[in-house]
């Protein structure tokens, strides 16, 4: 075995094997630096490439684009708060929060680091997972994965902030939105509205890529201005590296969740970075900085985005079952070349193994230090404002959605989400339980129902692997239990701090009447789903109608809550209104004072977007753009001249050369059918 | 967050009144362009914009001429009416590489997934907008086929209105469990358990199976809601399902081992349709009995009626016919004829038949001249054949055809 592992490595001294593999990694970390490409667009932009290679240069040109995008697709999530992929919305949620305190640099450079380690742990499981992997997937039965997603969607409660009925309301509504479409037992379609187009579900790109970009565009594009500060670096790389260092657990857990999370067929990427978030936090003790820039909350999940990808190569490899659209089409690249995955692959192809988990590394550790050389130069990104910038992510972030499916519908669905996830993060309703809820809902389903008819009555629950996720469930409620009825024998002391509602720049609506209205929201949409799932076969519709049933219950409390404060405060409210108003002139009190003006503003964002993509449904992309881009620039941005011109003709030169750069094609409209 | 906070006045207040509270550290606010120069530069770039889409489409895409015997200049469109990265999108971007350096005038080539609505809609769209001169290819697979034997109301095509450049077969293989007590055919029928066979969806590739099922009068039970063919395969192994088919692509790393350590036994084959539209061994399992030849040994006589009929229709289209490349109807016979010859060169070039043998599964590329009648008669599913299925989707799975 050592013998092949150092031959594979010795092989990498070949340079067109070195030089495919730095292709691929400056591929990867391109593709990855554009939202909503990702490993889809790095694997489908290199593969028409491979045909015709040797099967080693393919491989290490494939590898290491696979490698690295969960690298670079932090960088547009932590600076400017768009997700370059669903699962770099985990490292949004404190990265991004760093970033804005003027410390981008400090969270690219934690980042980059774990990324890398979780991508050298990667390559290592993957050397261990040869001779377990049989063992470890077959260990996991149906009702194992079902207690799996249990557990995924209870961290829906962790995750939510202080705030437990808003975050197990955002959960149960993302769990509804997750079983639009097809129902993966009865094939029978849900929630479609007889639309054929929501038969195969939401894209799980497009709601991520709505749900906090273009709601972070839409709250922020009024910022005209750009910072004068300089962005401090934090202290310099040493510290970076010290700080790092200093959670070196968390990012070796993160790596172990992810790879166990790449190696289960049926996870995939985004559910077991949400996990490695989730136990970051669950384990915390003090958990008050999650949220709001812990590095705990960067590392982890990084560690583990890069991680899946190398876990997801164990089922690929090993059974012939991709995780993921990336290993799939890396899959169908070996069954060119002759190489049949299977178990007998190790036996066959032992060398291709090691230059695989070789490759890994190495383009790991490539990948995160051209990323790391970069950092200086990209935390200036943060100095341009954000209006400016807003204009050509929107465009950029729609383009990239466009890819997967080639639906204009998906990118309405973008905007819609778009508006909802504003709704969410200014009225304070936690944004992960909700797309932790969307991504678990069908395999929730699905492994509840092969439980349920596979084996007879609970016999299920007495299986060891069942067990110990029930521990893990249960433990922690009777502990906090115990702890709740302690606390309450000698007074408040110890839990002080949980009490504390902190001061919450995130959500200004928050206790306004958008809140009261959110809360309106999601009652109304899970009554409407509780009476639309009557409709359903039985199979159908138990899972749908628990969820709305429990939803209905949960924001059924939060309406009330949130009427008896309106009831409460009715009285005070016109001294304090005219209080902010006048606070809010003068422009000292940062918070609720410009709070109508503010909404207007983000409404007004969603009015552009939706009257961008209505240019594009008539005159396609590219009149779409050159209308929308100039008029954003110069009307909201208000930009110099020179610099929308500029700006706009750069773009308009990409997309013209785009589509026969890359695998990209442009959204056509009404114009283009006629000419 | 600060100066985010205080920025945020009325986009209609004057730039005099904001610039009057700006915070220290902070640049200015900018002013208002004039309306003037927003129109001027957005109505250049609009212009701009407008001339090379309607210009630009017919210099970019001159007028096409693919009935002059070449594809010189032109670009062949493969419609993917699934996502990328499945076992369709693969075989269609290997056989779109590979084809447009067979077709004269070496058009270029682009792959177009739209996926949705399980490839329905994609294949709508074809069905309703596609170009009529051999330029836009729809790429046909099980997926679409199903729905449209099924008679689905979502389906507004119909490969009768289509015609077959090429065709590729797949062929499959029934295997079970060794533990549950299955040591050959004979195994299923007389049970005192049935057997559970696991699949992913009824509506889809499995009917074929179901249909296998009926015909053989199998004792089996069914579960469905897999998520593919691998997951079930691992259930098999683990215990948690009896009975599973895998393709022949996937037959080796799946089945080939687990049928070695003896925990599984390989049942049948699905056979093959042969120019006649009878059942044939399958050339890549020739020592495996067929799903007809299963029957004889279950009931001591040859297997006819509505049962069989179906079977052999639904085993043309789903496996021996499976994925195809398909145009217009109206296609000018100059270019279907380029592009079918083309087809038939690149699937008898040796070079490219070693190439292929695993994208394709060993079995070849077929677009000889007899073809496209032998996959008309494949296509045509008669009155009968429909009702036999949903009726059984219907009563044995509780499924109602919409």
């Amino acid at each position: 075995m050592l013998d092949s592992a150092m031959a594979a490595l010795a092989s990498l001294a070949d340079p067109s094997l070195l030089i495919m593999l730095l292709i691929g990694t400056v591929a990867g970390l391109i593709m990855g630096l554009i939202p909503g490409l990702g490993g889809t667009g790095a694997v489908a932009i290199l593969l028409p490439i491979t045909f015709g290679m040797e099967p080693p240069q393919a491989l290490a040109l494939l590898i290491g684009a696979l490698a690295v995008v969960h690298t670079s697709d932090t960088v547009s999530a932590v600076l400017l708060g768009a997700p370059g992929s669903a699962s770099a919305s985990v490292t949004m949620l404190d990265g991004y929060s760093m970033a804005k305190k003027g410390q981008a640099a400090r969270a690219l450079t934690l980042a980059f680091l774990s990324s890398m380690a979780g991508g050298i742990i990667g390559a290592v499981g993957l050397t261990l997972a040869i001779p377990l992997a049989r063992p470890l997937v077959l260990s996991f039965a149906s009702p194992e994965l079902f207690m799996l997603t249990v557990l995924g969607v209870s961290l829906a409660a962790v995750l939510s902030r202080g705030n437990i009925i808003k975050g197990v309301s955002a959960g149960l509504l993302g769990l509804i939105l997750g079983m639009v479409g097809t129902s993966p037992t009865t094939a029978e379609e849900r929630f479609t509205f007889g639309s054929l187009f929501l038969g195969d579900g939401l894209s799980l790109v497009a709601v991520a890529l709505g749900i906090f970009g273009l709601a972070e565009i839409a709250s922020r594009a009024s910022q005209r201005r750009g910072e004068k500060q300089t962005i401090t670096l934090g202290g310099g790389w040493g510290q970076g590296i010290r700080e790092w260092l200093t959670h070196w657990t968390q990012v070796i857990r993160g790596a172990l969740i992810g790879i166990w999370a790449g190696v289960l067929p049926g996870v995939g990427a985004t559910a077991g970075t949400w996990m490695a978030y989730g136990q970051a936090v669950a384990t915390a003790k003090d958990k008050r900085q999650f949220g709001k820039g812990d590095p705990r909350g960067i590392v982890g999940p990084e560690s583990a985005n890069n991680s899946v990808e190398a876990g997801d190569l164990i089922p690929t490899l090993l059974f012939g079952i991709p995780g993921g659209v990336p290993s799939a089409m890396l899959l169908g690249m070996l069954l060119t070349y002759g190489i049949q995955p299977g178990p007998s692959i190790i036996t066959e192809h032992l060398d291709l193994m090691y230059l695989i988990v070789w490759s890994f590394a190495i383009a790991s550790i490539l990948g995160a230090l051209l990323c790391f050389l970069s950092v200086k130069q990209l935390a200036k990104l943060t100095k341009v404002p954000f209006a400016v910038l807003a204009a050509g992510l929107v465009a950029i972030m729609l383009l990239g959605s466009f890819q997967e499916g080639g639906q204009l519908g998906d990118l309405w669905i973008m905007i819609i989400l778009g508006v909802f996830g504003w709704l969410l993060k200014s009225t304070g309703f936690p944004r992960a339980p909700f797309l932790i809820g969307f991504v678990l809902a069908i395999p929730l389903e699905r492994y509840y129902f092969l439980t349920d008819s596979l084996y007879e009555g609970f016999d299920w629950m007495a299986r060891p692997g069942v067990m110990v996720f029930l521990a893990i469930l249960i433990l922690p409620m009777i502990w906090a239990f115990i702890k709740f009825i302690r606390a309450r024998r000698h007074t408040n002391l110890d839990d002080g701090h949980r009490d504390e509602q902190p001061e919450d720049d995130e959500a200004p609506l928050k206790n306004s009447t958008w809140s009261l209205v959110a809360s309106g929201i999601f009652f109304v949409a899970f009554a409407a789903a509780l009476i639309s799932s009557a409709s359903f076969s039985p199979e159908a519709r138990l899972v749908p109608q628990l969820v709305s049933t429990g939803g209905l219950i949960f924001s059924g409390i939060l309406l009330f809550i949130e009427t008896r404060r309106r009831l409460r405060d009715r009285t005070p409210k016109a001294d304090q209104i005219h209080a902010e108003e006048t606070e809010g002139i003068r422009g000292t009190l940062p918070a609720k004072a410009g709070w109508t003006l503010d909404a207007k503003f983000a409404l007004k964002t969603f009015l552009w977007m939706t009257g961008f993509l209505a240019l594009t449904a008539a005159f396609g992309y590219l009149i779409a753009v050159t209308i929308f881009i100039p008029a954003f620039l110069l009307i909201v941005a208000r930009a110099r001249l020179k610099v929308a011109i500029i700006y706009t003709g750069v773009l308009y030169i990409v997309l013209l050369a785009l589509p026969s750069l890359l695998p990209i094609d442009l959204p056509q409209g009404w114009l283009n059918t006629l000419v | 967050m600060t100066s985010n906070k205080s920025s945020l006045e009325p986009p209609g207040l004057s730039p005099e009144g904001t610039d009057g509270r700006t915070e220290p550290g902070e640049l200015p606010e900018p002013p208002k362009h004039s309306r003037r120069t927003i129109l001027t530069a957005v109505g250049a770039f609009a212009l701009l914009g407008t001339a090379t889409t309607v210009l630009g489409g017919s210099l970019l895409n001159p007028p096409s001429s693919t009935e002059d015997g070449n594809f010189s200049g032109e670009t062949l469109e493969f419609l993917i009416p699934l996502a990328s990265g499945g076992g369709t999108d693969t075989w269609a971007r290997f056989i779109g590489t590979e084809l447009t350096n067979y077709v004269p005038g070496r058009p270029g080539f682009a792959p177009v997934n739209e996926a949705g609505g399980e490839g329905i809609l994609g294949t709508n769209r074809f069905a309703r907008s596609a170009k009529t001169d051999g330029t836009e290819i729809l790429v046909g697979t099980a997926s679409t086929v199903v729905p449209w034997v099924l008679g689905r109301s979502a389906v507004k095509y119909s490969f009768e209105d289509l015609k077959p450049v090429v065709v590729n077969g797949t062929g499959g293989v029934i295997y079970a469990r060794a533990e549950a007590g299955v040591a050959g055919v004979q195994d299923l029928i007389n049970r005192d358990t049935p057997l559970e066979f696991g699949g992913i969806s009824a509506t889809g590739l499995d009917i074929t199976t179901l249909v296998a099922f009926d015909l053989l009068e199998a004792d089996v039970t069914s579960t469905f809601g897999f998520e593919g063919r691998g997951p079930v395969n691992l259930a098999l192994q683990r215990g948690e399902i009896d009975l599973d088919y895998q393709t022949t692509s996937a037959y080796a790393s799946a089945v080939a081992g687990i049928v070695k350590e003896g925990k599984a036994v390989v049942l049948m084959s699905f056979g093959q349709l042969n120019e006649a539209g009878d059942v044939i061994r399958d050339p890549n399992f020739p020592d495996v009995p067929t799903v007809a030849e299963a029957y004889e040994t279950l009931h001591g006589k040859k297997p006819s009626g509505e049962k069989y009929e179906a079977y052999k229709t639904l085993l043309g289209l789903t496996y021996t016919y499976q994925k195809g490349l398909w145009v217009p109807q109206e296609t000018p016979e100059n270019a279907y004829e380029l592009l079918r010859q083309s087809s038939e060169k690149l699937g008898t070039d040796t070079g490219f038949q070693e190439k292929a043998s695993k994208v394709l599964g060993g079995y070849p590329l077929v677009a000889d001249t007899g073809m496209a009648d032998r996959v008309r008669d494949a296509y045509k599913v008669s009155g009968s054949v429909r009702s036999y299925v949903t009726g059984l989707l219907a009563d044995k799975y509780n499924i109602h055809v919409e």
